[in-house]
């Protein structure tokens, strides 16, 4: 058997026990309408009117998204090299090192552009 | 025992890096990393002056760098860059090119507000926060990295003997150009749309570059140019596959070069973008786009150039035709320039289809005469300004050439040189490129060369006229005085113009002596 | 570790695989209703209460009682909500939750009706990869839910779930580049393997503690619980959920804690192994007893989640980040370099001009990373400074808007006499009876 497949099985139970209970819910529990119920919930005052299409969201958030991104490819370059280290040496070392450096400058300007401030 | 859970053999074998060699393209990028962080940590007032310091002596130090390497001939990095005599001399140009627009972009007594790029490239157009920044007199020096970044992928551009680095190294030269084509001070949601517009398209032709990329990889096995050469000489039998993969590359190389059908971005890119990173665009862009199309085709698939020279021909045929009539009815100069830089790519792709050392040294020759042409246009274009910025609808340039003699002068010199007329560079890169092609058999092509150079005569001359044999009206712009950047940057694309027109055999020799792609 | 491990992995027979899976799902689930109950009945005793004990003895079926509860109450679904999106995304998030767990390893290879099979479901060259891959489809179901529930606070919570978690994400894959560089592999067993003769935590620790702190963080737990900050954001993501639906993201959540913790336990603490004291007993390392070592392992970080909870107040979300983004990260980088130069330096095969080369590096990396801390804190105070300086100028309004407010950071309350005071009373009479004008 592929070391792989016991993953599936496991998926495919995972996401039948998941099913199951969402499915259930709705028919075992009990159902009495009451249009303020199914209203957003907003501590008993109107719902604030929402922009049609969902509206924007702050940028602040995509920046952070980009962001991630950035270092999430970093961090994929860094475990190929952390698992093979032994094998690359002191040139992978040195490599490894320079790559790092240029994202700390892409960091030190994000950092001094407040990028990385919530307020 | 599961063989992908066995400790694996040496993977790796670590290749050597000859440093000197690719130590211009290093250059570069390394000034281009200092240059961020003087942006992280210069302060404002002192950002510009160190910024200007550090870009211009990037230039100069690679530079006197190419010169020492000029006799360098070999490939380096696991087979994946090439430093040959075409990629030195490419790299020299876009050097010097570019150097001339960072001139372009440092230039600020052209614009009453200063800089020529927005005080804040992300606030919004129109709003209290634009108006505020600009009261403040921000401006965004970011531009200087982002050139340098650029510049560096364009140096690698040209010399990636490898499809993976030469996609990162088109990706490295393109993101910075879309960015700083938003960038402009004035009109500025035009100079948005112009971003935006190059940045999807630009990515539509990337994708084709990438899949053209796979279906070679799945053909040959490999990326490297050398090894795919040797993979389509073993396997000369046709290949669908690798038709369509050298269709599909060539499109997204096609694509930064303007060549019709892909040229839809050029006009509106060229017309948003601030007028420096146009002249950036329409010249170091276009050589870098054309050294990497080359080495595509020559290296790689000279071996099958049968199958594909009647798909440039059609190319080739298409932009010289389409440039050249759709040039004739702008009624804006810089879209003018546009649609004229396209009939200009069509030309060019006339000495790439003669797929021979004299036609790799006409398109040499070609690019650079070009390219300094252009820069001298597009920077005569920025000084002529009415009381809503650059004045570039033609009907305000009527007169202009009595109002100022000089920089009539000079434009019309360069109109001259783009539409081929003797004694400017111009002719000579036409007559080598279509020597070139009909060495090689391509006479039909350089008929249909000449007959649209005929054509683009007319709108270079039309210009020429309305400049000098129209009265000047009230609405004729006038033209700024420039501080010694912008005259530096016109006085050397005339000079050239003129002085490799006349005297053509330096650089004939220079390009000549480069010789041959290496693999 | 031997060779013959690995090799047997993918060849369990199906009936094996069949109960493996089952195992896990059924350890998942109970140790999720255990958890619950233990977090409870912990956290009652930090704030002197009792906590549940009415079900079962001491209260154990107290979790498995609230389940069942759960499917027997209506299910509420907004009008608002984009019902495919609604219902799947409690489905994705309980699904990855067990997913994860895949590649943990249990314990050394036993004896199965007479079948030779390690303590894992599977194990392969990227295992650790595999985890962060299936938390991040993870996350998808909380920004799914938030987005979908088509209601405010869900969609704040969704969204600041998601900016926390890939924020600590990072700093999360940072600690782990360490490991891999001393064991040499991604797989889970390799890595539990290599802490042969001193676990990671010890000769990692800095590496060790910025995983400790991510996975707090990861998991949207308190002292890092903003998502479901009850102040500000209601529930959070799941605030529009209810019944079985919220049930899952209930479980989903629980079985994260217990693959964090499980994943520092296989990463840092030796996994399966037994801890020093007992590892001289020969037998403690075979056997069934290695799952008992994993699961006191495993115990004591959920513990550590609980203590944490019963003790530290809520961070402030951009304090909350500032820790992710402005100290996690530079930090782990700085001690990824270190420890990649140590382990270069200890390599014979590094010179001695190699290894000045190396200081240098090391020595500008360092210093980058101190300048960088010292302008920015620099930076920081002024900012705050200038702020206090401007809140300071700026009158206290108790009355701002119509209702009565605190004093920020740097504004005076002003001490009024009673008449004074009761002006903000006044103020909201006054609206009221505008709008009833209004109205009127």
């Amino acid at each position: 058997m592929n070391v792989y497949t016991p993953i599936l099985i496991l998926g495919i139970l995972a996401f039948g026990f998941a099913a199951f209970s969402v499915l259930t819910a709705s028919l075992t529990g009990p159902k009495r309408y009451n249009r303020a119920k199914v209203d957003a919930y907003e501590c008993g005052i109107d719902p604030t009117p929402q922009p049609e299409g969902g509206g924007r969201f702050p940028v602040k958030y995509y920046l952070t998204a980009m962001l991630f991104i950035v270092f999430d490819i970093e961090i994929v370059f860094l475990y190929p090299w952390a698992v093979a280290f032994d094998r690359l040496a002191f040139f992978g070392f040195c490599e490894m090192v320079v790559f790092i450096i240029t994202v700390l400058v892409v960091y030190a300007y994000v950092w001094r552009r407040r990028g990385l401030e919530w307020d | 025992m599961n063989p992908i859970m066995a400790s694996a053999p040496a993977l790796f074998t670590i290749r050597s890096v000859d440093y000197r060699a690719i130590s211009p393209v290093l250059i570069i990028l390394a000034v281009a990393l200092v240059s961020v962080f003087v942006e992280a940590f210069v302060g404002r007032s002192a950002r510009r002056p160190v910024q200007l310091v550090l870009v211009f002596g990037a230039f100069l130090a690679t530079f006197i760098d190419l010169i020492t390497l000029h006799a360098t001939r070999l490939v380096t990095a696991a087979g994946s860059v090439a430093v040959d005599g075409p990629a030195l001399v490419m790299q020299g140009a876009i050097i010097l090119l570019a150097a001339l627009a960072a001139m372009l972009m440092a230039e600020r007594m052209v614009d009453p507000s200063g800089d020529p790029f927005a005080a804040r490239a992300s606030s919004l157009p129109g709003s209290v926060d634009e108006a505020e920044f600009s009261a403040r007199g921000y401006f965004q020096t970011e531009v200087w990295p982002l050139l340098l970044f650029s510049v560096a992928g364009m140096m690698l551009f040209v010399s990636a003997n490898d499809l993976l680095l030469m996609f990162v190294a088109l990706e490295v030269m393109s993101l910075p150009i879309y960015l700083m084509a938003g960038m402009a001070r004035r009109r500025r949601l035009l100079s948005q749309e112009a971003s935006l517009k190059y940045f999807l398209l630009g990515a539509f032709a990337s994708a084709f570059f990438l899949y053209g990329m796979a279906l070679t990889f799945g053909f040959a096995g490999s990326v490297n140019l050398g090894s795919i050469a040797d993979a389509v000489s073993a396997k000369p039998s046709q290949s669908g596959l690798l038709l369509l993969a050298v269709a599909m590359l060539s499109i997204g190389l096609l694509f930064k070069v303007a060549a019709v059908p892909f040229h839809q971005w050029t006009p509106d890119a060229y017309q948003g973008a601030p007028t420096a990173v146009t002249a950036l665009m329409a010249t170091t862009v276009k050589i870098a786009a054309f050294g990497a199309l080359m080495r595509v085709l020559y290296v790689a698939f000279g071996g099958i150039r049968w199958d594909w020279t009647p798909m440039l021909w059609i190319v080739a045929i298409l932009t010289m035709v389409v440039g050249s009539v759709i040039a004739v009815t702008q009624s804006d100069i810089k879209r003018m320039l546009a649609y004229s830089s396209v009939a200009q790519a069509g030309f060019i792709l006339v000495g790439v289809i003669a797929v021979s050392g004299k036609g790799l040294a006409s398109v040499l020759f070609y690019v650079i005469a070009y390219g300094f042409a252009t820069i001298g246009a597009f920077a005569v274009v920025s000084v002529v300004r009415d009381a809503s910025g650059e004045a570039t609808h033609l009907s305000k340039w009527a007169g202009l050439g009595k109002k100022s003699p000089v920089t009539g002068a000079v434009l019309s010199l360069l109109m001259l040189s783009f539409a081929g007329i003797p004694l400017t560079s111009g002719f000579i890169g036409k007559f080598a490129v279509f020597s070139a092609a009909i060495a090689n058999g391509a006479t039909w092509l350089v008929i249909v060369a000449v007959i649209a150079s005929v054509v683009s005569a007319f709108f270079y001359a039309r210009v020429i006229v309305l400049m000098f044999f129209s009265e000047p009206t009230e609405a004729t712009a006038s033209v700024v005085v420039p501080s010694a950047f912008t005259t530096i940057v016109i006085a050397a694309g005339a000079t050239v113009t003129v002085v490799v027109g006349i005297a053509p055999q330096p650089l004939l020799d220079l390009v000549n002596n480069a010789g041959l792609f290496l693999r | 570790m031997t060779s013959n491990q690995f090799g047997l992995f993918g060849t369990d027979p199906w009936w094996l695989v069949l109960l493996k899976v089952l195992a896990i799902f059924v350890i998942l689930v109970l140790l999720t209703l255990f958890t619950i109950w233990w977090e409870r009945r912990v956290v009652s005793r930090m704030q002197n209460r009792i906590g549940p004990n009415r079900v079962g003895p001491q209260g154990l079926l107290q979790s498995l009682m609230d389940g069942i509860k759960l499917a027997l109450k209506e299910e509420v679904i907004p009008r608002t909500a984009h019902l495919a999106v609604y219902w799947i995304a409690p489905v994705i998030s309980a699904t990855m939750a067990f997913l994860a767990f895949a590649v943990i390893p249990f314990g050394p290879t036993v004896s199965i009706f007479g079948v030779k099979t390690p303590l894992q479901l599977t194990d392969f060259p990227v295992s650790v990869l595999y985890v962060l891959a299936i938390a991040s489809i993870g996350i998808y179901g909380i920004v799914l839910a938030g987005w979908s529930s088509g209601s405010p606070y869900p969609l704040l919570g969704g969204l600041r779930s998601s900016a926390q978690v890939i924020s600590y994400e990072i700093a999360m894959g940072l600690s782990f580049v360490a490991v891999f560089l001393y064991a040499g592999s991604m797989s889970t067993s390799e890595i539990v393997a290599a802490q042969q003769p001193v676990w990671f935590a010890v000769i990692l620790l800095p590496s060790f503690l910025i995983y400790v702190t991510s996975m707090v963080g990861e998991t949207n737990r308190a002292p890092f619980d903003l998502p479901e900050a009850e102040g500000e954001l209601v529930g959070g993501f799941h605030t529009e959920y209810s019944s079985l639906k919220f049930a899952l993201f209930f479980l989903a959540e629980y079985i994260n804690m217990v693959t964090v913790s499980a994943l520092a336990t296989t990463l840092f603490l030796g996994g399966w192994r037994a801890p020093w004291p007992l590892s001289v007993w020969a037998s403690a390392n075979s056997g069934w007893w290695p799952m008992l070592w994993w699961l006191v392992k495993v115990q004591l970080f959920i513990f550590f989640f609980i203590w944490l909870r019963g003790t530290l107040p809520r961070l402030r979300y951009d304090q909350f980040m500032k820790l992710g983004w402005k100290l996690l990260i530079p930090i782990s980088i700085v001690w990824i370099v270190i420890v990649a130069g140590a382990r270069t330096l200890r390599d014979q095969s590094a010179t001695s001009s190699s290894r000045d080369t190396l200081f240098i590096a090391a020595g500008v990396i360092l210093l980058a990373a101190v300048l960088s801390l010292v302008a920015s804190s620099r930076a920081d105070k002024r900012k705050t400074q200038a702020d206090e300086a401007r809140a300071t100028v700026a009158e206290y309004q108790v009355d701002a808007g119509g209702f009565p407010v605190p004093p920020l950071p740097g504004q005076q309350a002003v001490l009024t006499s009673r008449r004074d005071s009761a002006v903000g009373t006044t103020i909201i009479q006054q609206r009221i009876d505008n709008q009833e004008n209004a109205d009127g």
